[in-house]
């Protein structure tokens, strides 16, 4: 009896041993958040050109009004040039061209800082009239050509 | 105008006027600064007139520029400038 005893003890004690072995080894619950992680912010879009619009007016948010591939020779042109993205500074330039020479109208550029969506708007005007014939505008983002519109002026 | 493409004559496009506007602001610590690009036929008065609308101020493109124009009666075609205050 007193043998029995003494390995139903141990048996007890063993049992109790491995169970406490068990419990340390036990994972530790997972800590639990109050909130979820904060999602990261969204990186700003790249800056890009969108469009190039051309016309004889803008609106007041300097989109193309009157929009127009053939001008008469008092008539302003206007370029506008929609763009995407930011970027701390972009160079967009405007380089007018007349005839199959390219002979330069004008080049005229614009640092700008845009933080979203923006329009810039470009326009060249000639008070003794312009000559007839096909030119055309280049617009360039920093050196890299964004696009070119080709345009008339006829009597 | 009678000028016609195809004639050897070079059209003359210095009283071109321009201009440029954005809805973007100018990069921070910058004022807003325009490049205008010399065309045959241009001075500094023409191109003070064209952008100010006053030939007189002719002497702030020469100031902004003295870096590249040593003689102001001497700017050539494609010479790009910088135009202060526009």
């Amino acid at each position: 009896m007193k043998r029995s005893h003494f390995a139903a003890a141990v048996a007890v004690l063993m049992t109790l041993v491995a169970a406490a072995c068990a419990k340390k080894e036990a994972p530790a619950p997972p800590e639990q958040s109050a909130a979820p992680p904060p999602a990261a912010a969204p990186a700003p879009a790249p800056f890009n050109v969108v469009s190039i619009g051309l016309g004889k007016s803008i609106n007041d948010d300097r989109t193309i009004k009157d929009a127009a591939t053939t001008f008469a020779p008092h008539d302003t042109i206007y370029a506008s040039v929609s763009t995407a993205g930011a970027a701390a500074k972009t160079t967009l330039k405007a380089k007018w061209t007349f005839g199959a020479k390219d002979t330069l109208v004008n080049e005229e550029s614009r640092d700008i800082a845009p933080t979203g969506p923006s329009v810039t708007e470009f326009h060249v005007a000639k008070p003794s009239g312009w000559p007839v014939g096909k030119y055309k505008v280049e617009i360039s983002a920093d050196g890299t050509p964004a696009g070119t519109k080709e345009f008339e002026v006829a009597r | 105008m009678n000028w016609t493409e195809g004639e050897d004559k070079t059209p003359d496009f210095s009283d071109v006027v321009s201009g440029s506007s954005s809805s973007a602001e100018a990069p921070k610590g910058e004022a807003v600064t325009r490049t205008y690009t010399v065309v045959a036929g241009d001075s500094l008065s023409k191109i003070a007139k064209k952008i100010y609308g006053d030939a007189g101020r002719w002497k702030e493109i020469f100031e902004a520029n003295k870096d590249t124009i040593k003689n102001p009666d001497l700017i050539h075609p494609g010479q790009a400038l910088k135009i202060p205050g526009a």
